[in-house]
């Protein structure tokens, strides 16, 4: 877990069981100018929403150990003060997507996916705020 | 034909009973007549006879009678007449040719005829008709007449009766034959090859007899039956064929499935170390990175890359297994091939790791390799399900009761096994189902690629047997592989 504090910025909630890709996504959030914090397993980031109530948008891989991001997403539905979830999966099928958007996340995105796509998703979620945008898989074509 | 023969042979010794029977009695018949018919005559004679003999004997004496009966002879010899007496002192001459006890009613003066057999073997008809002489010693006059005429009569008579017989048997056989082989011969033939037809299968020759008799009708019912059966055995074929779609459409959606399945795996397993390595690419291009990090982004790279190689390699050898080198091998053997390769990793995690074998060998058709990729995959996973320390025990054995699944081929088979106790954390319920599936797994990111329960599965498949498992969550896991027994001749 690691905390990085820029006060003005943005805080983001990131959650990825994959070591490699958590510390990838990390670098490059910090970079795009966001404050990150990380977490390894389902269980963490139920743990982190539920203490510290000041995140602005989670970022979460759907299939983790203890606990998946959907899981979580779930148990999160009725809770008015919860940020907006970003999903990614690599089981990008109709069921997950649709099961993922039930439960209230903004975007869900495909793994593989390009670093910008998702730094540009992550800064329209912010630009655009309560607004439900969906990425279906990386086009790079439009990058 | 033989039933032709048997039917005639039936009517034909019936017609030559009746025939016998009617010449024997038509036969006896005659002879009576005949008998009557000569008897009547000689007395008829003889009656004459007497008349003469009696003048003579009056007016001429005595041996002037008995004279004139021997000339008598000389004329006609077919007749032959002697004077007999039958009381007092009788010369061999006047002697009766039958004794005189036979004679006893000419004492009453009746005349008296009989049937004789003379010494030399000839049947003579003889008749004696009394003659009270006048010293009034009683006398007789014997006509013998042979028999012989009416015995070739007779005979005549039985041959040809005979001939008779022989002749209507004869024409009666040719006769029966030919229209028993016509009537029942050659429609037997024709219903038997049909018969024989419809047993090979063969629905499509149509044999119908003409007539309104018992073969027309079992051809009619053969005929029907021939028609049931070819709507029967379209009906199978159709239901077969449906069958068949049915199974081909299942099957092709379990390949589906499976092919489903695998994508998602694989999807699911190269996606991340891709998106690592496009990522780190990316950093490494983008501007204002210390020389550092674009080193450790180069490694980190070369480290995905290195784990999607390895997810390859699995992916391929689950995918062409290959084909098995299929030895007899003792099952113990086996077992306790994988001891050294197993013992560090589980000294590592201070596990015990406990073999128990039988005394007896279990001879197994299988490949070895093969089989010690399943042990210790499954070992492997049990030591895995152990984050602190316990015992996993390896055990061989000859279940006394197996409980074999449907699916399982060979029933009656001797069954060995050989189980793979841990434990561990145990396996959720709800998992149990899917342990078996393909990229099904509980590990975390790196740690399996749900492969290995799979590979495990397949090969016992293959090998003929199967895998249960039983697991209590906090206590441990067991797997069970049984296999079938090979006869014990057989080890090498």
């Amino acid at each position: 877990m690691e905390t990085v504090c820029l006060d003005i910025h943005p805080h983001i909630l990131l959650a990825e069981d994959d070591p490699e890709l958590l510390e990838l996504l990390t670098i490059v959030l910090l970079r795009a100018g966001y404050q990150v914090t990380g977490c390894d397993n389902g269980s963490q980031l139920l743990e982190q929403l539920e203490q510290v109530e000041s995140y602005d948008l989670v970022i979460s891989d759907l299939r983790m150990p203890a606990l998946s991001g959907l899981q979580v997403l779930e148990s999160q539905f009725d809770n008015p003060f919860c940020p907006p979830f970003i999903c990614m999966t690599a089981f990008g099928d109709e069921e997950t997507h649709a099961t993922a958007r039930r439960f209230g996340a903004i975007a869900i995105i495909d793994k593989p996916f390009d670093l910008d796509d998702m730094v540009e998703l992550v800064q329209m979620t912010f630009s655009g705020k309560n607004k439900h945008i969906y990425l279906r898989g990386v086009d790079h074509e439009h990058v | 034909m033989r039933l032709t023969v048997k039917i005639t042979f039936a009517v034909l010794l019936g017609v030559a009973l009746i025939f016998s029977a009617y010449s024997y009695f038509s036969i006896q018949r005659e002879r009576e007549q005949l008998k009557i018919n000569l008897s009547r005559e000689a007395r008829h004679i003889g009656e004459s006879l007497r008349y003469v003999v009696k003048e003579l004997w009056q007016q001429r004496g005595k041996d002037v009678a008995i004279n004139f009966l021997q000339k008598a002879n000389q004329e006609y010899t077919q007749t032959l007449v002697r004077w007999v007496w039958i009381e007092g002192e009788i010369p061999q001459k006047f002697q009766p040719r039958v004794p005189v006890e036979q004679l006893d009613d000419l004492f009453n003066e009746e005349t008296v005829a009989l049937l004789a057999g003379s010494p030399e073997g000839g049947d003579f008809l003889l008749t004696y008709l009394p003659l009270l002489t006048e010293e009034g010693r009683i006398g007789a006059i014997e006509l013998s007449e042979s028999m012989d005429e009416m015995h070739d009569y007779v005979q005549e008579s039985l041959r040809r009766s005979a001939i008779v017989i022989g002749v209507s048997i004869g024409s009666a056989l040719l006769f029966m034959g030919a229209l028993g082989s016509i009537w029942i011969d050659r429609p037997m033939r024709k219903l038997r090859a049909q018969a024989e037809r419809i047993g090979t299968g063969d629905f499509t020759t149509s044999v119908n007899l003409p007539g309104g008799g018992e073969i027309a009708e079992l051809s009619s019912t053969i005929e029907r039956m021939r028609g049931q059966l070819a709507e029967a055995r379209e009906a199978e074929q159709i239901a077969n064929n449906e069958k068949i779609e049915a199974l081909e459409k299942l099957r092709h959606t379990e390949r589906l499935a499976t092919l489903g399945q695998l994508s998602a795996g694989i999807a699911h397993e190269l996606g991340t170390p891709l998106n690592v390595i496009a990522g780190r690419a990316k950093l490494i291009r983008s501007v204002g990175m210390e020389p550092a990090d674009i080193s450790r982004s180069a490694t980190i790279i070369g480290e995905q890359a290195d784990r999607m190689t390895g997810i390859m390699r699995q992916l391929l050898s689950f995918a062409r297994r290959g084909k098995s080198q299929k030895q007899a091998v003792d099952l113990n053997v086996v077992l306790r091939g994988i001891q050294p390769l197993l013992e560090p990793t589980a000294r590592e995690q201070g596990i015990d790791l406990a073999i128990e074998e039988t005394e007896q060998p279990l001879p197994v058709f299988a490949d070895p390799a093969q089989l010690q990729q399943v042990l210790l995959n499954l070992t492997l996973n049990g030591i895995q399900a152990m984050p602190t320390s316990g015992d996993i025990i390896l055990t061989s054995c000859h279940p006394s009761t197996v409980e074999v699944p449907e699916n399982i081929e060979g029933k009656d088979a001797s069954w060995v096994c050989l189980q793979i106790c841990d434990q561990g954390t145990g396996i959720e319920p709800e998992n149990l189902r899917q342990i078996f599936d393909p990229f099904f797994t509980t590990k975390d990111i790196g740690q399996g690629t749900g492969l290995g329960l799979s590979i495990a599965h397949g090969i016992i498949e293959e090998h003929g047997g199967w895998i249960e498992v039983s697991s209590t969550i906090g206590e441990g896991s067991c797997f069970s592989i049984y296999l079938p027994e090979t006869p014990r001749g057989k080890l090498v």
